[in-house]
């Protein structure tokens, strides 16, 4: 009896509120639209990620089979071998996972820091400075590339890993100050002053009672971080010229060839350079959409 | 007993006691925005006052490396206007803005209220369809690039099967499709997080307004109308200004799919601007057209900003 129990399939249904937000049709029928409706949406959306990998199995002669077939006939790593063994593919994911890490760190520690005095603190400008972080985020990056240009060009920076970092700070940066004020301000301070009275520091205080309570928050801007300058493109594409110094995106939309292109390996890098962000992604997915949602429209 | 303190523990109580009253207490707000200040006025403001300005310079790689740049006054302006290709790329990003917008807000909406719903498998789509928006910029754009390809691409294949073309058409190629083609992969890319938006702040609606209208008869157009659409107004304008500085701002879609070809016939203002900045090297020229482009983001953002403050005062 006992064993039987086991495999009894688990009936506990939490019972939800239903709501219903669209039209109201007869209920089988309601359904079934629903149902529809949800598939062909799925499709749509997921379809393409199913083509690159699909593409990315497939040996040379079926990629380029007319017509093209919906379901590899023969699988076949060829092209992740051929693009992992070339030392080029390694070097642009070093250069991207350099980069990453030290605009992450950086704009984490500034942020944070702000974010908090600009939540917590009355002080002149702390009602404006929050605006013009918001406005600073506006910027078309079109109007800003010509000066970062000029200036890197100027200082010798142009073909420079490190010369992209103050280039992607001013992408992220002021973002992050208003997103990390805006979870900041969601921390009870009274905690804050329990703390204080009961003789904690200012540095105490925060860094062990507000700073362990603001921690989605953190998590939320550093990998929204992460995911931005992982995927840039036109500034990697427009301050990066010699080949060794690219990052993954970049190297990527290198593998278009003038007459030819390799498409297999190709999508092949695609998955490899989607695969941490997707992974990234599913383990966040709560705090990251929480983090969009509630940061960007409540501020 | 006296408790013994190294000197690094010293200093540090040093350290800290001198935020905790008087003058100290009141600099320290200061002190921690300060390396944000420092950081958004430098690699931000300076950049957008040098970019403002060099629209009214003759920028070029030749005056760049001699230093001597003059002022031009609205030349650089007259010389886009005078060329052909702007008054394109100024009808094709009308279009491009326009379809885009439309589209995503529509689609995202019909999706979070699809999505807003306690039904079984919910989590599954809500994750499929979730993709677009996670998958790499680059990547997306040259999975479509491939799945356009005029002679073995799937979306000719499919389309075919579906009845839809009689033969393999080349999206990407023809100046009469290329701008639509690559604002499909855009509108692909863009409407998740449209609906993303609009579901956090369906799921703010409280219940039982719902109920309340359920109760009275209120039909599902009705409901909708009068009852969901102005309790979420604001996160769905939030959304269309966002979408609108997003779309204006997508470099990728175009650049890695057309490069605004086939005959600037999927060229926008981003584009052009990119072209006479980095093809040409007339970087006045190019910064001419994204001062225009940054009115026009201005004017956007200063609605955005009215409406969060409206908002944060309901």
């Amino acid at each position: 009896m006992q064993i039987a129990s086991i495999h009894e399939r688990p009936t506990k249904r939490v019972a939800m509120p239903r709501i219903r937000s669209g039209l109201s049709l007869p209920k089988p029928l309601g359904k079934f639209l629903t149902y529809a409706t949800l598939w062909v949406a799925f499709v749509w959306s997921v379809f393409p990620f199913y083509w690159m990998i699909a593409t990315s199995i497939r040996g040379k002669d079926e990629i380029f089979q007319r017509p093209p077939n919906l379901v590899p006939h023969a699988i076949t790593f060829q092209n992740y071998i051929d693009l992992l063994v070339g030392a080029q593919f390694w070097r642009f994911a070093l250069n991207s996972l350099i980069l990453t890490i030290s605009v992450t760190i950086i704009s984490v520690l500034i942020s944070v820091t702000a974010g908090y005095a600009m939540a917590r603190h009355r002080f002149k400008g702390s009602v404006m400075l929050p605006l013009f972080m918001l406005y600073g985020q506006m910027f078309p990056p079109v109007l800003l590339l010509i000066p970062f240009y000029v200036q890197l060009r100027y200082l010798g920076w142009l073909d420079s890993l490190y010369g992209l970092i103050p280039v992607y700070l001013s992408y992220m940066l002021p973002l992050c100050v208003w997103l990390m004020r805006g979870f900041f301000s969601q921390v009870p301070f009274s905690l804050e002053d329990a703390a204080r009275m009961d003789g904690c520091t200012r540095w105490q205080a925060f860094w062990k009672v507000i700073l362990p309570m603001a921690r989605p928050g953190i998590v939320a801007v550093a990998t929204w971080v992460m995911i931005h300058t992982w995927n840039e493109f036109l500034y990697a594409s427009t301050f990066i010229l010699s080949e060794k110094k690219r990052t993954l995106p970049l190297g990527l939309s290198g593998l278009i060839g003038q007459y030819t292109t390799d498409w297999g390996v190709l999508m092949a890098g695609g998955v490899i350079t989607a695969a941490p962000i997707l992974i990234v992604f599913f383990f966040l997915q709560r705090h990251l959409v929480s983090g969009v949602g509630g940061g960007a429209v409540k501020g | 007993m006296m408790k013994r303190t190294s000197p690094r523990q010293e200093l540090k109580k040093t350290w800290s006691s001198m935020f905790e009253t008087g003058r100290g207490a009141r600099i320290y707000p200061y002190l921690m925005v300060l390396p944000a200040v420092l950081v958004v006025v430098g690699v931000v403001v300076y950049p957008l006052v040098y970019g403002i300005l060099s629209a009214f310079y003759d920028v070029t790689l030749r005056t760049l490396g001699s230093g001597k740049m003059n002022f031009v006054g609205l030349r650089n302006f007259e010389r886009v206007f005078a060329d052909p290709v702007f008054l394109q790329a100024s009808w094709n990003t009308l279009v491009w803005v326009v379809l885009n917008v439309v589209a995503q807000l529509g689609l995202g909406l019909a999706l979070a209220l699809l999505l807003h719903r306690a039904i079984p498998g919910i989590g599954f789509f809500r994750s499929g369809i979730l993709v677009p928006w996670v998958v790499p910029s680059v990547v997306a754009v040259l999975t479509w690039r491939w799945m356009y390809d005029p002679s073995v691409g799937i979306a000719n294949e499919l389309l075919l099967r579906l009845g839809i073309i009689d033969d393999y058409h080349p999206w990407l190629g023809d100046t009469a499709t290329s701008l639509y083609a690559v604002t499909i992969e855009s509108i692909w890319k863009g409407t998740p997080f449209v609906m993303l938006l609009l579901l956090a702040a369906l799921q703010l609606v409280p219940r039982s307004i719902l109920e309340a209208a359920s109760m009275d008869g209120a039909s599902g157009w009705r409901k909708l109308w009068h009852v969901i659409l102005p309790q979420i107004r604001v996160s769905f304008a939030i959304a269309a200004v966002l979408t609108f500085i997003l779309t204006v701002n997508n470099f990728n879609a175009i650049w890695l799919m057309t490069e605004g070809g086939p005959l600037n016939s999927s060229e926008i203002l981003f584009t052009l601007a990119y072209k006479y900045g980095f093809k040409r090297f007339d970087l006045g020229m190019a910064s001419a057209v994204a001062t225009m482009l940054f009115v026009g983001l201005v004017i956007a953002t200063t609605i955005y900003l009215k409406l969060i403050q409206a908002r944060e005062g309901d």
